[in-house]
């Protein structure tokens, strides 16, 4: 019992999660051919003509737990193989592109926390009146779009008719201004941080500008999950015992709501957002393709269409992919079980 | 024999009041009343495929282009959609999509709920090692976005619209495993399941009559919800280019043709027409899920 | 003649549902003397519960209150609680009047501990106490420490002060959200839990320390209920609504808790409303009985002349009902009425093995048949008086 005793045993956890993470990576390593596993381990551009000697230095002919170990080595020494569609390892690549689909995922974070909620509790607070029908046909609309349709559409309108917005990170200038070392400095490569470091916030403000439709396209579906939930929840809340009970108390009523309800509305969205981070996990893939924004996802994407490898794709760079996913997946759900126990202190029983 | 048709059919007037009574909750409301309207109109649309648009070649889910031109173009007595990139028809491409969808959706879902109901049922009505051993093996499996956990099995696996199909089963049915677990864990500690087995009913037998049919309504909901998200899905990778390959009938496929000339507002056509298909499907699907959860949430049933 | 801490006059109360508009109260009439503990009885859906919530002007929707007067005696002159703003129902509610719950469990917060809970009535009404508190031991430090607590010290007197003066106020909104700003919250919720500590240990609960940090799922019921309690009297409220605070517990706990009340209201001189439908309860703990039936009080007289001598048809069928070894189990003939179409004239009629015809015409009045007693019933036309 007790927050932190749960909460050490929540963390623990996290490491048979992660061996199991790579098991199944390696599980779908084992589908392709010593060939292109061995490729898994090139490091530089020139160990591609020496595969001999790979599969005799990784055993990849021996048994399967050996393979797994030494691989499991490879990895946890940041070798991660190499990406034929950046010419690079693909772990440098993956660091590389990294920033820049945090810089999204970040923004969107709060959008989606404050645009949920908000409108969720807003539209039960204000059942069956305007907003209430508003927010629940937008919200139903948002659930059944395709991510990537909606980008489209939104880049069609805003770019293509409007010329409001620009897909991208920045404009071609500013992009190339920003990856000159000796004019500009990435701190974070986060160009909203880096920017105003390097004494331009106009590379900021470009950077928001190119953030928006992006932001809207991955968070939309978000939202509109959250709302429904959200509005279930603050219905039931209201409806219960505890609510009268501080009404009688002589609390205001939006303390009521915003004290008593709303937390306890939030322990359902809470376990919601699990789901919802994979959920933006996927659409980081979908949205940073449709709007050429050249982040983590873009770069996968466009890896498992490269030729190089057998079978038309770049196989180290989208297995590099897959596990670095899962482990950003883990870590987030952790995240998500901490806030849950600090939340309801029922669960801490568990 | 007419005795055991008699008793069959008295048998079956619990339950044939039961689904009356459902069907007017259904009918009641609107939305529910939109959702299968909607999923009608597409059935429609997938039966009569060919005779609305008959197939032009050996394979009637290639899409007979116009001509070898890249550029689309519009609207057009021959090409009622208009074309998008390379010639391909766009009405040919969203009915025969019709039928890709319903595939889609039908055979993953399907697949995912058998594979779970089996293994759902003996992990949660037997527990012990077997229960533990699948719970960790399922939450491996949940432990990836399931997107990319299915684009890196179709990399593995080779691209192609089957593919997608037994990565999106491969990635679904860990999740279709929990409910169903959680289901019979619930169901299995009714009095009634203890009854059974002191009267001394087979393992199968209490599993079949008594579990089973008390746990299948949140599992019927969560199949209905899915097929919208696993047509998704499987429009997104076919969008990505590892799903469906050239030329092939599918919504999302035709929507990545799209994608070098939206600029051009001229050739709005390309994407909007294969959306609003996609995104209608979802919708009644959706919109059908949700009039279960309303009409079989066992705690807001009331006559 | 004590005055009355309540008197509810011709109080009307209707729901507005999608079956209809159920007349749940119609005209009411009680008066709760001060310092006694008047119960109200009646059947389930008799509209007790919904009396209570009235005193509090909280019906939930679709209720609606249509009607009446509810006069509160306080410190300020009597005020009608049907008349009053929200602000000043706020104020009313909590310091003046309070409710003890039916479950205990549904009306304590699943999320916040018990200290939360209770604190609340604290900082709700008690905040300028709490804040001289803080400043009183603010001051007694000022010489202590280094410079840094010295320049904490200011900071924090200079808070309180605020606070005295205008809680709300704009400053201390702010500051309440920046984390190291908000660190003076401790000192008050220090005084404050000093408060809620006394409370509760003043509710019989053993290690109250202990249980200040319990959440309502480790709470027994009984203790729960005791939270409950200690929440209702933490500011001494002249008024005290209890809506069938036993009913949800075991009969061992039951009566912990009726004994509880009993010293309670010794200590605290409260005026109770208490509404059950056990009349053992009733015998037990009140001095005046009020009966319900279908909306309207149809009898309030003393206790014992309640069960002495029933005068309306309905209390004396239901005391006749009360299983008794060896006495034939009577029940009362028919079914309660709908409050969507009640009947015409007196409720009761329908049933009633005394009435007429003048009892399915007209409404009776409740009048003084004897003594302080009084029914509402064509049996006694004028009354004695």
């Amino acid at each position: 019992m007790g927050l932190r005793s749960y909460l050490i045993r929540r963390i623990l956890l996290v490491i048979p999660t992660l061996i199991g993470v790579t098991l199944l990576i390696f599980a779908v390593i084992q589908f392709f051919s010593p060939i292109d596993r061995a490729s898994l381990f090139i490091t530089d551009i020139k160990g591609t003509s020496d595969l001999d000697a790979i599969i005799a230095k990784y055993h990849l002919n021996d048994p399967v737990y050996l393979q797994y170990l030494y691989w499991l080595q490879a990895v946890l020494s940041g070798n991660l193989g190499w990406s034929y569609s950046s010419n690079m390892p693909v772990l440098k690549a993956m660091l590389k592109a990294f920033p820049t689909t945090a810089e999204l995922v970040l923004i969107s974070i709060p959008v989606i926390v404050l645009g949920g909620i908000k409108l969720g509790v807003a539209s039960a607070v204000h059942r069956d009146k305007l907003i209430d029908h508003a927010t629940r046909f937008l919200a139903i609309i948002g659930w059944s779009l395709p991510t990537f349709w909606l980008g489209l559409i939104l880049l069609a309108v805003f770019f293509g008719g409007l010329h409001w917005f620009a897909p991208g990170r920045l404009g071609t200038t500013s992009e190339d201004f920003v990856n000159n070392p000796t004019l500009f400095t990435q701190f974070t490569g986060i160009m909203m941080i880096d920017g105003p470091l390097n004494g331009r916030p106009d590379i900021a403000l470009e950077a928001l500008q190119h953030l928006v439709l992006p932001t809207i396209t991955l968070t939309i579906i978000s939202i509109a999950m959250i709302i429904r939930v959200m509005r279930s929840s603050m219905l039931e809340a209201l409806s219960k015992g505890y609510i009268t009970m501080a009404r009688a108390k002589g609390l205001t009523e939006k303390e009521v709501i915003n004290k008593h309800a709303q937390r306890n509305a939030l322990i359902p969205t809470i376990t919601l957002s699990g789901l919802l981070a994979a959920g933006m996990l996927n659409g980081v893939v979908i949205t940073e393709t449709v709007f050429q924004y050249k982040g983590l996802g873009y770069w996968a994407a466009k890896a498992a269409l490269a030729a190089g490898g057998t079978g038309g794709s770049d196989v180290p760079a989208v297995l590099g992919f897959a596990l670095f996913t899962g482990i950003l997946f883990v870590i987030a759900n952790l995240i998500v079980d901490i806030t849950y126990a600090y939340i309801d202190p029922r669960i801490r029983l568990e | 024999m007419g005795q055991r048709l008699r008793e069959f059919k008295s048998g079956m007037e619990p339950t044939i009041h039961e689904l009356r009574f459902m069907w007017s909750r259904v009918v009641e409301n609107p939305l529910s009343i939109l959702g299968f309207a909607i999923l009608a109109f597409f059935v429609l649309i997938a039966v009569l495929a060919p005779m609305m648009a008959p197939p032009q070649g050996p394979d009637p889910y290639i899409i007979p282009r116009g001509s070898q031109f890249d550029e689309p173009s519009g609207i057009s007595a021959t090409h009622p959609f208009g074309t998008t990139e390379g010639q391909y028809d766009i009405y040919y491409g969203v009915i025969w999509g019709t039928r890709t969808a319903f595939r889609i959706g039908i055979w993953v879902v399907g697949a995912s709920l058998i594979i779970s109901i089996a293994i759902g049922c003996i992990s949660g009505y037997y527990g012990g090692v077997i229960d533990e051993l699948m719970m960790r093996f399922t939450d491996i499996i949940l432990a990836f976005p399931g997107l990319i956990l299915a684009m890196a099995l179709v990399v593995a696996l080779g691209r192609g619209l089957d593919t997608v199909l037994l990565a999106l089963v491969l990635v679904g049915w860990p999740g279709y495993t929990r409910v169903v677990r959680a289901e019979i864990l619930r169901v299995k500690s009714e009095d009634y399941v203890e009854a059974a087995k002191a009267v001394g009913c087979s393992d199968l037998r209490v599993i079949v009559r008594h579990i089973l049919p008390n746990s299948i309504y949140p599992i019927v909901i969560m199949a209905s919800l899915d097929i919208g998200a696993i047509v998704l899905s499987a429009a997104a990778l076919s969008f990505l280019g590892i799903g469906a390959p050239e030329g092939y009938a599918d919504w999302g496929y035709m929507i990545s043709l799209s994608q070098t000339w939206i600029t051009n507002l001229k050739y709005w056509h390309t994407f909007t027409i294969p959306g609003i298909f996609i995104a209608t499907f979802v919708l009644g699907w959706n919109l059908l899920g949700d009039a279960f959860r309303d009409v079989l949430d066992p705690t807001l049933r009331r006559r | 003649m004590s005055e009355n801490v309540l008197d509810l006059k011709n109080l009307i109360v209707r729901f507005y549902t999608y079956e209809g508009i159920v007349e749940a109260l119609d005209e009411v009439n009680l008066n709760l003397r001060k310092g006694e503990t008047l119960g109200l009885v009646g059947e389930t859906g008799c509209g007790k519960s919904v009396t209570g919530l009235s005193v509090l002007v909280l019906v939930p929707p679709p209720g609606k209150i249509e009607g009446g007067k509810a006069v509160l005696q306080t410190e300020k002159g009597n005020i009608d609680l049907l008349n009053q703003d929200e602000a000043n129902l706020r104020d009313i509610r909590g310091e003046d009047v309070s409710m003890i719950f039916q479950d205990p469990r549904s009306a304590l917060n699943p999320v916040y501990t018990a200290e939360d809970q209770v604190a609340e009535v604290f900082l709700q009404h008690r905040l300028k106490q709490l804040c001289n508190a803080v400043l009183d031991k603010l001051e007694r430090e000022t010489q202590d420490g280094g410079s840094l607590k010295k320049l904490a010290n200011r900071y924090e007197k200079w808070i309180f002060q605020k606070m005295l003066k205008n809680p709300k106020s704009l400053s201390l909104r702010v500051l309440s959200k920046i984390p190291i700003a908000r660190r003076y919250q401790r000192r008050l919720k220090e005084e404050t839990r000093k408060e809620v500590i006394r409370v509760l240990g003043a509710m019989k609960i053993p290690d109250p320390e202990r249980v200040a940090d319990m959440y309502p799922h480790e709470l027994s019921g009984g203790m729960a209920q005791r939270v409950v309690i200690a929440i209702a009297l933490g500011c001494n409220p002249r008024l005290l609504l209890a809506d069938e605070p036993t009913t949800n517990l075991d009969v061992t706990i039951q009566a912990q808790i009726l004994e509880l009340i009993r010293e309670l209201r010794e200590k605290f001189e409260s005026s109770i409303l208490y509404v059950t439908h056990d009349l053992g309860v009733i015998a037990e703990l009140c001095d005046r009985v009020a009966v319900m039936y279908a909306g309207n009080v149809c009898e309030i007289a003393d206790v014992t002349d309640i069960f002495k001598n029933p005068l309306h048809p309905y209390t004396q069928a239901l005391l006749e009902s009360i299983p008794r070894p060896g006495k034939e189990f009577k029940s009362i003939e028919g079914e309660v009425p709908s409050l969507i179409n009640p009947p015409v004239g007196c409720r009761f009629n329908p049933r009633c093995p005394k009435a007429t015809q003048l009892c399915s015409q007209m409404k009776p009045k409740l009048v003084e048949v004897e003594k302080d007693h009084f029914a509402m019933c064509h049996l006694y036309p004028g009354g004695s008086k």
